[in-house]
């Protein structure tokens, strides 16, 4: 299939995305066969690629609303957005988004939460690397003058925080542990970080996305725990801190100003 | 420094220690898991499924033998699937 003279691109994208629309004009076709039929197959591949991608980038959410609906709410999803650029892994940016205002998806609520979870997964795979702090060198700062210190994190470090409790509905759907009912009225706050070659999904105290923001504003660890305050009074200052020592998300921590 | 400051300084070099602690003995609990291949079902394994997937969760079929799931330290070789035994090691497909 090559393209003539009269090709007009645009008229080419709009052909694509809409079944209903005739093939584009311009297109010739070798060996005979009619045009509009290799557009045809052509406009089905992109269109079951994009949609492959999104289901392989969304695993919880299809799971948690099955194939079909995922793959008609896909569908609907790339006529609208196609990809930004053309690295596959970033496609998705938008999906979230799409699945809130999805009207089908309504009785889900969470749905374009664990989707946002999901993204931020993909991104924290595909992040930069960098070596986390060791725990030796951990242990050996001055807590006592940390109050004023600011933190590196791991480039692929991530927050999603949730009025649902996204990372329980996310860990059931990834292991084989039996599904045990899951009470949906508390929020979580996901922490994502991918240290070596795995990422990890964790759940942080509530007001850590807060904390975790502050820190990468480069604000001190004084200033963070301030703000993480102001959205959890009871702010769990050791268990966030837990979480991310876990994670290893620290790469370098700051000298005292 | 005033109180408020110091009090605040105090409270962080406190909640640190303490979280190093729990963190060590935590990890230590991880260290007891090994990584087991050939015995995740589609879908579930913790991580490398094979080229061009984006790791955890993305395995195509049950007991894929290059997919790994975490299991308790000793166990993995005597996980008997469809497909054999668990393996320590990248099973070829």
């Amino acid at each position: 299939m090559t393209a003539s003279a009269d090709f007009d691109q645009n008229a080419f994208v709009r052909a694509l995305l809409d079944p209903e629309l005739p093939a584009p004009n311009g297109l010739e076709a070798r060996h005979g066969i009619p045009p509009e039929r290799r557009f045809a197959v052509y406009r089905n591949n992109v269109c079951v690629g994009l949609v492959d991608a999104l289901a392989e980038r969304f695993p919880v959410c299809r799971q948690l609303v099955g194939d079909e609906f995922f793959r008609a709410m896909a569908q609907r999803h790339m006529r609208e957005s196609l990809p930004r650029t053309p690295m596959l892994f970033e496609y998705g940016h938008d999906f979230a988004t799409f699945v809130s205002s999805f009207e089908p998806a309504r009785e889900l609520p969470y749905l374009s939460d664990v989707a946002r979870l999901e993204y931020a997964v993909g991104q924290a795979y595909h992040a930069e690397n960098a070596t986390p702090l060791p725990m030796d060198v951990i242990r050996a700062l001055p807590f006592d003058r940390l109050a004023g210190a600011t933190a590196a994190l791991h480039p692929s470090t991530h927050v999603v925080a949730s009025t649902y409790p996204i990372v329980s509905i996310w860990r059931r759907h990834m292991s084989d542990e039996e599904m045990t009912p899951l009470e949906l009225n508390h929020g979580e706050e996901a922490l994502v970080v991918r240290p070596e070659l795995a990422v990890n999904v964790t759940a942080l105290p509530l007001g850590g996305s807060a904390f975790v923001h502050a820190l990468e504003d480069r604000k001190t660890f004084g200033q963070a725990v301030i703000a993480a305050s102001g959205v959890a009074a009871d702010f769990d200052l050791t268990g966030c801190l837990r979480e991310l020592l876990l994670a290893q998300a620290f790469i370098a921590v700051g000298a005292s100003r | 420094m005033s109180d408020r400051k110091l009090c605040a300084a105090f409270a962080i070099a406190g909640a640190f220690a303490t979280a190093i602690a729990l963190a060590e003995t935590a990890k230590a609990a991880k260290a007891e898991q090994e990584k087991c291949f050939g015995v995740s079902l589609k879908g579930k394994n913790d991580c490398a499924a094979g080229p061009g997937t984006s790791c955890a969760g993305t395995s195509k079929t049950d007991y894929q033998g290059g997919a790994w799931k975490y299991v308790p330290k000793g166990t993995c070789t005597s996980i008997v699937t469809p497909k054999g035994k668990g393996s320590l090691e990248p099973i070829a497909n």
